[in-house]
């Protein structure tokens, strides 16, 4: 065996990874071999020095911001499973906002007339009380998306990421609604983000701009991770008007071999 | 070991009880935060990415089968956010200053340390930071994370021998950098 054959045992050496023969042969090698030995102690060297190497702290929102990532994330799952949202439910979403206070005054309106209200339907009884109710609920409603499409200008991806979450919520999505979803879906720089908003915005599908934007976004996207989940959701809604852009996809040199792949077997089942 | 317990908590997590997602939370984040330094050299990006990392097991929990190691899976997960980040990484990293970079790295440096060492640190990190992504990959997850090649082949989805191999090629390189660059 040459040199060159046992300096590929020196990793493994290190790393104390050689089967008991390797190492026995290596060792054996290196009583004979003066340039080996140096090598590996120059190698070993700078293996020891590497256990100095240190990481800094992270900082102590990495915690917290897992704590606040799991509970959106548990109230996004549980908000699609539940499609009907009660008042109590929705002034309690509202109250997670109380930290934000911007946005306090506003809330505390709200409060404030929900219990004047409150007291009202208590004196006077009967049925004014679903009229203020539905009046009371459109302002919740509004209320949520201004605060929607705040947070997807949030410079944190999670907070984004919440926003998104909520679009699930509003019952009646409008063009501003859309635009900012599609803007994100296009722009944002974070791909958990943008998969997110695939998401809330395969659920507006049945809105003819959802399906156009979505279309137009297939060019756009230069993640595998999106455009393989663009892909799913063509198919799942059955866009034919997507293959145009498929192929137009299918163009790109860099594209990733497992979505070149399933984008053909996309076009093919659409077409 | 509680790698036994890890499978049976994911198992947990994948059956409804996310909350569970907190246990492993606690025991990985570390790790997966150092695997994922050492992958990018920033600190609020590699937290940022931790959270992602942690969303998307939530996500795709549906995918963890129980067959591997939940650790396995984890870094499997980390490796794809990475890349799915690959493109804006770069770009970021090449406006950020390496020696401005390793300064910071070794400022817990002692003073009672000598100079000649503080050089050979520096040199390393500055070395480490040059390597190419697949041999830096290789020898973080052996040397920081403490994984055995078999585990390594795992995540890395290779044999055994190829993780041998790409774990010989990275040493020579960062041995080969550092000389170049302490000198
Ligand atoms: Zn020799």
């Amino acid at each position: 065996m040459k040199c060159e054959q046992y300096e590929e045992l020196f990793a493994g050496w290190l790393n104390n990874e050689l089967k008991p023969a390797e190492k026995e042969m290596l060792e054996q090698h290196l009583t004979g071999c003066a340039a080996c030995k140096a090598e590996l102690a120059s190698m070993q060297q700078l293996w020891v020095l590497m256990d100095e190497v240190e990481v800094p702290e992270p900082s102590a929102n990495m915690q917290a911001d897992f704590r606040t990532m799991l509970n959106d994330y548990k109230a996004a799952e549980a908000g699609k499973k539940s499609s009907s949202i009660g008042i109590l439910e929705q002034l309690g979403w509202l109250w997670q906002w109380k930290q934000r206070w911007p946005l306090a005054y506003t809330l505390a309106i709200v409060l404030i007339s929900f219990g004047c209200g409150y007291l009202f339907f208590n004196l006077a009884g009967g049925s004014k009380q679903d009229k203020q109710m539905v009046e009371l609920t459109s302002q919740v409603h509004e209320l949520k998306q201004t605060m929607m499409l705040a947070l997807l200008e949030n410079p944190s991806a999670s907070e984004r990421m919440r926003g998104v979450s909520y679009t699930g919520e509003i019952k009646h999505a409008d063009k501003e609604v859309i635009d900012a979803l599609l803007s994100t879906l296009n722009n944002d720089p974070n791909v958990n983000v943008r998969l997110s908003t695939l998401d809330a915005l395969t659920r507006l599908a049945g809105h003819p701009e959802v399906r156009q934007g979505l279309v137009q976004s297939i060019t756009q996207q230069d993640s595998p991770l999106m455009q393989s989940a663009i892909a799913d959701v063509m198919l799942k809604l059955q866009e034919k008007s997507s293959v145009k852009s498929f192929r137009e996809l299918l163009k790109q040199k860099d594209l990733d071999h497992g979505v070149r792949d399933k984008i053909k077997e996309t076009i093919t089942q659409l077409i | 070991m509680n790698s036994l317990a890890d499978n049976t908590i994911m198992l947990k997590v994948k059956a409804g009880d996310l909350d569970k997602m907190g246990l492993l939370f606690e025991r990985y984040n570390r790790p997966l935060y150092g695997f994922l330094f050492h992958m990018t050299y920033q600190r609020e990006t590699s937290e940022d990415l931790v959270q992602q990392v942690f969303y998307k097991m939530l996500k795709y929990r549906e995918t963890f089968t129980a067959t591997g190691e939940f650790v396995h899976w984890m870094y499997s997960i980390a490796r794809n956010t990475l890349k799915d980040q690959g493109k804006s990484l770069k770009q970021r990293v090449k406006h950020e200053n390496t020696d401005d970079h390793a300064e910071r790295l070794s400022g817990g440096l002692t003073p009672e340390e000598h100079l000649e060492k503080k050089q050979a640190k520096l040199g390393l990190y500055k070395a480490m930071e040059k390597l190419s992504d697949s041999h830096r990959e290789v020898l973080t997850l052996s040397k920081f994370q403490e994984l055995k090649y078999q585990e390594i082949a795992q995540i890395l989805d290779i044999s055994e021998i190829a993780v041998k191999t790409r774990a010989h090629r990275a040493m020579l390189e960062l041995k080969s950098i550092y000389e170049k660059t302490e000198r």
